[in-house]
């Protein structure tokens, strides 16, 4: 009770809130808002600047970036013109969403539950970060693979450069423990098949 | 209870002015304008000149007050800066300084 605030809807602020605590809005915030606790824009509310919280439940109109430290959640009514990033973000029907949306972890999870976030998130992104390994191997794969073919007969070189090539795509193929097939293989076109076109179309 | 309640813990800095009743246990730092009742509760802060209606205070206040109405300064407040209103009480326990004009 005693941290709950709220900006009535006669009310402007110009300039920024901060601190802890719940924050509701039914007026007009012209101002950054920065608050520990939950923010809610309420339906008539209306931001002109960043809004950042714990959990940010938009009723209103904000334009600016939308922050949390947890959830999002745009409601029937919401119109909001810009960035949105939460480990969880909700748009509900009749919402309305001009901006990026990205739902991770946001910048700054400082607290004792963000923490346990933060610990997750690693986890998360070295999975991520195992999987683009592989990747080089398939690179490496095809530009290995000619060299050999050509160089396979004339020099004793080439049994050297096989085995190098090897266990590259095994430690890669350990590394990634077929889970995941290769990448497809896109198509190329070939050199001057652009040019040509051009030309044709000329 | 007020429309608008600016909480302890909440820091505002910039310019507040408001249609309705405002009741500060927060912080303001800028400036406070409302047409009408604005109540800063013990531990609430102002550092802002204040154009109010009627204005109730027992926390601080730095800045000049001009209020359509009353001001009465009750126990516990503390508020420097000039003081314009038609009506005035400062109650036994409250530390002020600064100017009283009351127009008549």
């Amino acid at each position: 009770m005693a941290l709950l605030t709220v900006i009535g809807r006669g009310v402007r602020v110009r300039g920024r809130i901060q601190g802890e605590g719940e924050l509701s809005i039914e007026g007009h915030v012209e101002g950054e808002i920065a608050v520990s606790g939950e923010v809610t824009v309420e339906a008539g509310g209306l931001v002109g600047a960043a809004v950042r919280g714990r959990v940010v439940t938009v009723r209103g109109a904000v334009r600016g970036d939308l922050t949390a430290d947890e959830v999002i959640r745009l409601e029937d009514g919401a119109r909001v013109v810009g960035d949105i990033r939460a480990p969880r973000i909700a748009i509900d029907k009749g919402a309305l969403v001009r901006g990026l949306v990205q739902t991770a972890a946001s910048g700054a999870p400082a607290r004792a539950k963000g923490a346990e976030r933060a610990a997750a998130a690693p986890a998360v992104q070295k999975a991520p970060a195992a999987k683009p390994a592989p990747r080089p191997a398939p690179a490496a794969r095809p530009a290995a693979a000619p060299a050999p073919a050509p160089a396979a007969r004339p020099v004793a070189a080439a049994p050297v450069v096989v085995p190098a090539s090897r266990p590259a795509v095994a430690s890669a193929l350990a590394g990634a423990p077929a889970r995941k097939p290769p990448p497809p293989v896109v198509p190329a076109l070939k050199k001057g098949a652009k040019a040509a076109l051009k030309k044709k179309a000329q | 209870m007020a429309s608008t309640v600016i909480g302890a813990g909440i820091t505002i800095e910039g310019e507040v002015s408001s249609d309705e009743e405002v009741v500060v246990q927060g912080t303001i730092r800028g400036k406070l304008e409302a047409r009408e009742a604005v109540t800063i509760e013990a531990g609430g802060t102002v550092e802002a000149d204040i154009t109010a209606g009627p204005l109730s205070v027992a926390g601080n206040v730095t800045g000049n007050i001009t209020s359509s109405d009353r001001v009465d300064l009750q126990a516990g407040a503390r508020v420097v800066g000039n003081v314009k209103a038609t009506r005035i009480t400062i109650a036994d326990g409250a530390q002020f300084k600064g100017n009283v004009d009351m127009d008549v």
